[in-house]
């Protein structure tokens, strides 16, 4: 019984890490501009695909750098994503930017086809952790504890940045009052360029850290982005610390579910997101929307 | 506000508004009664004479454009008129769709019993998920309505003994007479004209002004004494009857339902048929859809990257173009009224014609039906 428990909570946590890293991202977006991007769920699908395609087969230091270019990638992506489109929609309303992050979620999957092929890809995990772990009698793969330590550490990342740096103080204020900050003298374009590249660098961290424990494949965008809408809009969107609940919350809906009753595990994490959403419109640990 | 969003609304007003505006300005751009019941007339004698004069193939596809317009137009109730963007439409056109092939399939109800009932149903389901989706607002009335029609497409795709799956439901649903591509596409075609006949009269009754004015100013309408959620409520329910009578229709040509008709992409394709062709025009999600379904199959058959086309399509008019094709073709007709008559009467002293779009200098958020109103009214 016990050992059960540990490998279960393992991929829980693992589950969980990999899903926080993406709506942390998304989560922010929509703090600091209040948009939803659709297309976080294709910067997901290039991490992941970049990192087959960089690291190959190497399983040392070549696929930890891999990880990192696909990274960086990916972010630059979402830079010039921003620079180019998003900022002349953030005046808009919410259906034009909507419909502008779906055009692009569509054109990003037509491109990833006539890049990577409709075929499924694999990556290998790095030699250092590509075994089994015992702790009591548990064995889980090692690769698990490498997910959880990327999402701890991400998360206390965002955390010193967002509570204990000017920049975050910034960000903040950004949600609540652009105009004032930009009054200020903060250059908001560039704050915001800077947001939504964080955004789309979570995503591909997210992606290319997963890569090895999933079929790289089409459609990983699609699944994705409507999981991490799930866990953001749980936790309550804009917030990081309820990313992290969200994440844990779906984590381990979807681990009991699948024990419990298969067909319906994806079906409990609807559900979960209506419950909550009933109760608490605006997420566990959301802020409620002032009228503006 | 930008000053997109003011161009936005005075195309709205003189789109969905046309009686007023016709009344505030004599001799506007816009097409008289006569005018456009002639158009819609010739529409309707084009698509019938398309029934007798095209091959199979083409009539499927034009079939599909005829129910995907129904399906558009019943989104935009929702999207154009009440200001309330659904993600999760697909889930009541696959509901209409599942409903006639779940019977077929494990009953054996005939088809013109389930034809009947999945309205109903759509309506019901969709009564459901208003009651709680319209608790939330903007974005988060979104992503609710899509985690519905996820829950929705979860349960299609899981519950193997019941919906047979990802492989979804095939074989002669539809009795033999409406299987002939002929016979169903004057089906469709009649079932889609009867429909969008009362949505218009849905759209232009006070119900529907209504709409209109929740959409404008929330705050104002309940000032009024307006039962927003009501009047919500009852609009989500319409939508919800007429995209599942559309998923019945989706039947008829395709004799097929599968869980992809549920996915929240299904919803998306449904509001870029409303965007392209226009969300403040009635029938300008019908033209949407008939440009995506043809579209999409000229594209299919000559190049690989329709899906590409489509996004860059939908970045263009979010770009330039927020009021989607009607839109222009609205102001190339405006443009060119305005141009006719400036040149007819060229030279009589005070004869320049006002300015069709209102230039508002700036409009607060509060109001913006009337301190958007065109100077010009009052001059005339």
């Amino acid at each position: 019984m016990m050992p059960t428990a540990i490998i279960d909570t393992v991929g829980v946590l693992s589950t969980a890490g990999a899903l926080f890293i993406v709506s942390a991202g998304l989560t922010l977006v929509f703090g600091a501009m209040r948009l939803i991007n659709i297309a976080h769920g294709s910067f997901y699908m290039y991490g992941a695909f970049l990192l087959t395609t960089i690291a190959g087969a190497g399983t040392g230091l070549r696929f930890w750098l891999a990880v990192v270019a696909a990274t960086i990638v990916v972010a630059l992506i979402g830079a010039a994503v921003e620079l180019v489109i998003m900022r002349r929609v953030y005046d808009s309303e919410h259906l034009t930017q909507l419909i502008a992050t779906f055009g692009l979620f569509l054109i990003f999957a037509d491109l990833a086809l006539h890049f990577w092929g409709d075929n499924s890809r694999t990556a290998n995990p790095p030699a250092a952790f590509a075994g089994q772990v015992a702790i009591g009698g548990a064995v889980f793969p090692a690769y698990d504890l490498v997910v959880i330590a990327a999402a701890v550490a991400v998360g206390l990342g965002l955390w010193v940045l967002l509570q204990r740096s000017g920049l975050g103080w910034r960000i903040r204020a950004a949600v609540e009052d652009p105009e004032t900050l930009q009054a200020g003298g903060t250059n908001l374009p560039l704050l915001r360029t800077g947001m939504f590249t964080m955004g789309a660098l979570l995503a591909g961290l997210s992606g290319a850290i997963v890569a090895p424990q999933v079929a790289v494949a089409p459609g990983m965008d699609s699944s994705i982005v409507v999981a991490a809408f799930i866990v953001a809009i749980i936790g309550g969107l804009g917030s990081v610390p309820g990313a992290a609940l969200g994440a844990l919350i779906i984590g381990a809906a979807e681990t009991i579910g699948t024990i419990v009753a298969p067909t319906w595990a994806s079906s409990f994490i609807y559900l979960a997101m209506i419950a909550v959403l009933v109760a608490r419109p605006s997420g566990l640990l959301g802020i409620p929307e002032r009228r503006q | 506000m930008t000053v997109a969003r003011q161009v936005l609304q005075a195309v709205a007003r003189a789109a969905a508004g046309a009686r007023r505006v016709r009344a505030s300005q004599p001799g506007g751009a816009l097409a008289p009664p006569a005018a456009r019941a002639t158009g819609l007339a010739g529409v309707a004698a084009v698509l019938v004479a398309f029934g007798f004069l095209l091959g199979a193939s083409s009539l499927l596809t034009l079939e599909e454009a005829v129910g995907l317009a129904l399906f558009a137009v019943a989104t935009n109730l929702l999207v154009g008129y009440a200001g309330l963007v659904s993600f999760g439409q697909a889930a009541f056109y696959g509901l209409g769709a599942y409903t006639v092939a779940l019977s077929w399939q494990h009953y054996n109800w005939p088809f013109w019993l389930t034809f009947t009932l999945a309205p109903v149903l759509g309506g019901a389901a969709a009564f459901l998920v208003g009651l709680v989706a319209l608790r939330a607002r903007f974005l988060y009335f979104a992503l609710l309505t899509l985690a519905f029609s996820q829950l929705f497409y979860e349960i299609a795709e899981n519950q193997y003994h019941f919906t047979s799956g990802a492989n979804g439901v095939f074989g002669p649903m539809v009795p033999s007479a409406l299987a002939q591509p002929r016979a169903g596409y004057f089906f469709v075609l009649a079932v889609v004209a009867a429909c969008l006949a009362i949505l218009w009269k849905v759209t232009a009754s006070s119900f529907g002004l209504t709409l209109r004015a929740i959409r404008e100013n929330r705050a104002r309408a309940e000032a009024l004494g307006i039962n927003v959620f009501r009047q919500e409520l009852i609009a989500f329910v319409i939508s919800g009857v007429f995209c599942s009578l559309a998923g019945t229709l989706f039947v008829v040509y395709s004799q097929s339902a599968y869980p992809e008709l549920l996915d929240w992409q299904q919803s998306g394709y449904a509001v870029f048929m409303v965007v392209i062709g226009g969300m403040f025009t009635f029938l300008g999600p019908a033209l949407g859809a008939v440009i995506y379904t043809v579209g999409q199959q000229f594209l299919i058959s000559r190049t690989a990257d329709w899906q590409l086309i489509l996004g860059a399509v939908l970045l263009l008019i979010v770009l330039f173009r927020p009021d989607g094709l009607a839109g222009l073709a609205d102001s190339a007709a405006r443009w060119l009224a305005q141009r006719v008559p400036a040149v007819m009467r060229r030279g009589a002293p005070g004869s320049k014609a006002p300015p069709r779009v209102a230039p508002v200098a700036s409009a607060s958020e509060g109001e913006p039906q009337h301190a958007a109103r065109v100077p010009g009214d009052e001059r005339e």
